[in-house]
């Protein structure tokens, strides 16, 4: 795909069927051993004699974990995942189907979050600032988006023409939610973060940090046992 | 009334909502001070007592927070079921006592069981728990916070919400119909399952003080019948059903309820035991007849001597009467001769 000029080559993994059980205590293993995975083929490339060029990168650079709107705070399978998944993925967590909060509800519920999140120490991605690299705007952006935390996200496929433009949005028979509008929910900020303006940023820690934290880990593994 | 459901799903808003007061506070925030390690569902009750059109409904609630909160859910739904169980118990052995006050009632008439608005279908735990909700109470699905489904996503998955219950054989409770011009009836039962709205807060919609939820893009009315079936659950709950769902909680739930226990604590009606009982009670039977012949016996005789007390006392009082006449006679006639004496005298 192509985006602001540059081409992306976008690989999206979905998960169907997590936390739909009685009992979800295997969910996460499921996952966790794919994004392993991932790392270990790369590992497995680097450490070889003769290496590939055309080797293609399948390791996952943002995870977003989408937190159901309950109003309440998280819940201990979202607070189980996003530890065990943070150490190894950028974690961003996403308040899905936010249509159903009014705007007081979200930002209590957001707040909420936030404190759960700073409680249990997850180290999520957080938009981190670079104190010799990066200058005062970037500084300032990153400060704002880290407010928004956790991003209300709306989805929607359905095409409507509202007042001479056509939108995508989600009709209700008390009015309409637009998904591109930013005081409905965050959804185009996420998107620009993820695809524009970050998403060198998301490639480069997940290179130079958390896939140098397994290969560590593993290497030592390997050489204790 | 008992509600069941994940929590966030808004069964307290809900039923402050139905009854238009503040009857349960809403969830206390954890201090986070340590893990939930406790992984408990307890049993909420609140009792009050409301006033309905005149009407006084003595109403208990039953929340159960905790339930599919956690990560393993294996069996939350145990304590649910037990404390249904145990208040047909209560009752039964109520009943079966000798003095049969009217015992706290506590028996679960309605219970509404709150689905995720996931938009898909049912998970493995609403249908495991509907099914054993289904045989012991009357249950009525009920979908939560409807704002967040679109009209037509909000009918795929009654639906499909309609066809996972009746594969599943699922016990949902249906009002009766009178008869087949009962237009009412008819409109709830196609509505079922209800998608609720609930809000405590009021917001001016075109001039007009309505309950709703009030977002940037409209507000969402509670009572507005478009919007949502909160309307009909209430009328099906509170007014037209009411007794129907008491009474089938009576005849049929309890009953039921009652026949598995008796039969599983190894009764049936040719028992020797319940024989031996009966030809027992047939002896106290005599017995008493006995002792009420007897008792009246006592009391015939009692009531002898009175009668006898009572013509004695007569008579002294006639006889007394007599001498009291004589004297009177006696002082009579001796005014008599003083007045023709002095008649003489003149």
């Amino acid at each position: 795909m192509e985006e602001d000029g540059t081409k992306l080559s976008l690989t999206i993994i979905d998960t169907p069927g997590f936390g739909d059980n009685i009992n979800n205590e295997g969910s996460f293993s499921e996952i966790l051993k794919y994004i392993e995975a991932q790392y270990d083929e790369i590992l497995a490339q680097e450490s070889r004699i003769k290496r590939n060029p055309k080797f293609q990168d399948n390791r996952v650079h943002v995870v977003l974990y989408f937190i159901q709107p309950t109003g309440h705070a998280l819940r201990e399978m979202d607070i189980e995942f996003m530890r065990r998944l943070s150490p190894r993925v950028n974690l961003i967590p996403v308040i899905a189907k936010a249509d159903s909060m009014t705007p007081s509800e979200l930002a209590l519920f957001k707040q909420r979050i936030m404190d759960d999140i700073n409680f249990f120490k997850i180290p999520i991605y957080d938009f981190p600032i670079d104190p010799e690299e990066d200058d005062e705007d970037t500084k300032e952006e990153n400060d704002a988006l880290r407010k928004l935390l956790p991003f209300s996200v709306i989805g929607s496929e359905t095409e409507v023409k509202v007042g001479g433009r056509v939108v995508r949005c989600r009709q209700y028979p008390w009015g309409i939610v637009e998904v591109d509008n930013d005081k409905h929910c965050d959804f185009s900020k996420l998107r620009y973060i993820l695809l524009s303006s970050h998403l060198q940023d998301l490639k480069e820690i997940t290179h130079d940090i958390l896939y140098e934290q397994f290969r560590t880990e593993r290497l030592s593994q390997e050489a204790n046992g | 009334m008992a509600t069941v459901g994940s929590s966030g799903l808004g069964k307290s808003t809900f039923i402050n909502t139905l009854f238009s007061t503040l009857l349960k506070d809403y969830k206390q925030q954890p201090k986070r001070v340590h893990d939930q390690i406790e992984r408990t569902v307890s049993i909420d009750v609140v009792r009050a007592d409301i006033e309905e059109k005149g009407f006084n409904v003595r109403l208990t609630v039953i929340d159960t927070p905790g339930f599919g909160d956690y990560m393993n859910n294996q069996d939350c739904w145990v304590p649910i079921v037990e404390f249904l169980d145990e208040q047909h118990l209560t009752y039964m052995k109520a009943e079966q006592s000798h003095k049969r006050l009217e015992a706290d009632d506590l028996r679960v008439h309605a219970c509404l069981y709150f689905i995720q608005p996931s938009g898909h279908t049912l998970t493995s735990l609403d249908i495991e728990v509907m099914k054993q909700l289904g045989t012991r109470v009357n249950l009525i699905p009920v979908i939560a916070k409807g704002d967040t489904l679109t009209k037509e996503d909000m009918k795929a998955f009654k639906n499909r919400v309609l066809d996972c219950i009746n594969a599943h054989g699922i016990n949902m409770y249906t009002p009766p119909l009178d008869g087949d011009d009962d237009d009412d009836t008819h409109a709830i039962i196609e509505a079922m399952p209800f998608s609720i709205i609930a809000s405590d807060n009021e917001v001016t919609v075109n001039g007009q003080k309505v309950r709703g939820r009030e977002y940037l893009w409209g507000v969402a009315e509670v009572e507005n019948e478009q919007h949502c079936d909160f309307k009909k659950l209430r009328n099906l709950l509170i007014r037209t059903n009411m007794y129907d769902l008491i009474s089938n909680t009576e005849e049929n739930h309890y009953e039921d309820y009652r026949m598995k226990r008796l039969t599983a604590s190894g009764l049936s009606d040719d028992d020797p035991v319940r024989n031996a009982q009966k030809n027992m009670s047939a002896k106290m039977k005599e017995d008493e007849e006995a002792l009420r012949k007897r008792f009246t016996e006592q009391v015939r005789l009692e009531e002898a001597r009175f009668r006898k007390w009572e013509q004695n006392l007569i008579a002294e009082r006639d006889r007394l009467n007599k001498d009291l006449e004589e004297h009177h006679k006696m002082v009579k006639d001796l005014e008599n001769d003083v007045e023709e004496l002095q008649a003489a005298n003149r």
